[in-house]
């Protein structure tokens, strides 16, 4: 797939750049957008959860800082949040060139990915420029591992992209049903509140699904995340690996399912 | 040697009645079949020499259009098999969804990286492509605006400068005017004595006669008999006549 991508950087990078240039478009603050939008949905999740219904209360040890705590979780899933919308429509909304003419389709998904990612680091320094200017400390060897971690979330999220873009082709209901997942899927991540919460909960289901807790792959990565401010939000090894394997396996597979749904693509697109 | 060589080719389409869950439930019951098949190809066989110009000719509904997407890789066979040796250029029509944004100088671009042409060779052709398509005031002006003449010359343009072996060419050329079309034409039989190789699937039948060597004529999915160009046509011609004459007399 790679040798195949290699022919085809031009474009791939031709697409990218489109995207990225296209996206913000005839809006007044451009770029920042990228920056903004965190930083307002921060302050509104810091109001309703850290004011109104005051989540930290009585147990917040550890999570000083909530609004850091909130944007260092929002903004990596921001990136896993957008790629899967934008992914899930990347072949869909494109029939017009796809029924034209044929070059790897896998570049649509891909494109989406990357020009995601371009919009995530710039994103990523505004977390490490907030926590300077709230004077939190910074993990610096957890810092150094952050490609490492964004390495990861793209491998994953590109499986998944894969994925729920083809089927998308064949079933539309998939952008409907993505949405409310990923809905669902936002409040099973740490990003609102940290996992220390659920062993704190006094609730037998809860305590139950506490120890299933990190089989969610973006629970695992969110905290990796959460690790370069938070001491206490590191995950165990176990989990690092099972989530490594579990994007390399779901990469595959989701790779190998594109390439035999893509088949028929050209026609029911 | 052959540019392509097509063995055997069928193609099926499902019509699907109703593919809703409502619709599945209602056709599980009534224990019918969900689909309808429909053959859009149905043992097609031909091959077409290198620096040849080939015609494929036939009624709406024939298959044209199915073959052309099947030779240029957008739809996959059922059965039978394609060889193609060189690279293909189908000459696509622009303007639609992605590009209609664009400017004729980024679809410019994106059509010659579509094909894989890298930045170095892109700057080279870029001109020539621009200067072909006499749409020097206009390349700076995004595509949804041009005129479906407009977009033919661009295509045009583009298709035959990205360096293929074989041109594939959709009834796209209709929509020129009458002097582009000569242009066309006469690039077209400049192409063919560079020694590339041409497929044509068209309507016009006229200026055919003087590009093309041999042509297939396509019935209902079916080769109907392949030959050379003047004989064909006569044939094709023949069958038609009594549909042209009611055209004339409306």
């Amino acid at each position: 797939m790679l040798a195949e991508m290699m022919k085809y950087k031009e474009l791939l990078y031709f697409l990218v750049h489109k995207e990225v240039r296209i996206r913000y478009r005839n809006s007044l603050f451009g770029f920042f957008w990228t920056l903004l939008e965190p930083l307002g949905l921060m302050v509104i999740y810091t109001i309703v959860f850290g004011y109104i219904l005051n989540v930290t209360e009585g147990r917040g040890e550890g999570i000083q800082h909530y609004s850091l705590f909130i944007l260092s979780g929002l903004i990596p899933w921001t990136f896993f949040n957008n790629s899967m919308k934008k992914g899930t429509k990347s072949l869909s909304s494109n029939a017009s060139l796809i029924k034209k003419v044929y070059f790897p389709r896998e570049i649509f998904p891909v494109t989406m990915l990357l020009s995601n990612l371009v919009n995530f680091v710039p994103a990523f320094l505004l977390v490490f420029v907030v926590a300077l200017s709230l004077g939190h400390p910074i993990d610096w060897g957890q810092l150094a591992m952050l490609p490492a971690f964004v390495l990861l979330q793209s491998v994953f999220t590109l499986a998944c992209v894969f994925f729920v873009s083809v089927l998308n082709i064949y079933y539309r209901d998939v952008e409907f049903i993505i949405n409310l997942v990923l809905r669902g899927w936002m409040y099973l991540s740490p990003i609102i509140y940290p996992v220390s919460f659920l062993s704190q909960n006094e609730s037998d289901l809860v305590q139950q699904f506490a120890d299933f807790y990190f089989l969610n792959p973006m629970a695992v990565m969110i905290s990796l995340y959460h690790g370069i401010f938070y001491e206490n939000q590191m995950v165990s090894p176990g989990f690092i690996i099972y989530t490594i394997v579990l994007s390399l396996v779901l990469l595959f597979s989701s790779w190998a399912i594109f390439k035999r749904l893509n088949r028929r693509v050209g026609e029911v697109i | 040697m052959e540019a392509i060589v097509v063995k055997n080719l069928t193609k099926h389409f499902r019509k699907a009645y109703d593919k809703t869950l409502k619709g599945f439930f209602i056709s599980l019951a009534k224990k019918e079949k969900r689909y309808k098949e429909f053959t859009a190809l149905d043992d097609v066989s031909f091959s077409v020499q290198q620096g040849e110009s080939y015609a494929i000719i036939g009624k709406n509904g024939a298959g044209k259009s199915t073959l052309f997407k099947v030779l240029s890789g957008i739809i996959a066979p059922d059965t039978g098999s394609i060889q193609i040796n060189g690279k293909v250029a189908p000459l696509i029509e622009l303007g639609a969804g992605l590009s209609r944004d664009l400017t004729g100088s980024e679809n410019i671009r994106l059509n010659c990286a579509i094909f894989g042409l890298n930045k170095g060779r892109i700057k080279e052709v870029y001109d020539d492509i621009v200067a072909f398509s006499e749409l020097e005031e206009f390349i700076h002006t995004p595509v949804k605006f041009y005129s479906s003449g407009m977009k033919a010359r661009l295509g045009f343009s583009i298709a035959i400068h990205i360096d293929a072996d074989i041109i594939l060419i959709d009834e796209v050329l209709a929509v020129g005017d009458k002097d582009f079309k000569k242009k066309c034409y006469a690039k077209m039989e400049e192409l063919r004595d560079a020694g590339k190789t041409l497929v044509v699937v068209s309507h016009s039948l006229k200026p055919l006669r003087k590009i093309c060597d041999r042509a297939l004529i396509l019935d209902q999915g079916r080769v109907a008999d392949v030959g050379e160009i003047g004989a064909m046509l006569d044939q094709y011609e023949n069958e038609k006549k009594p549909k042209k004459k009611k055209q004339k007399g409306a």
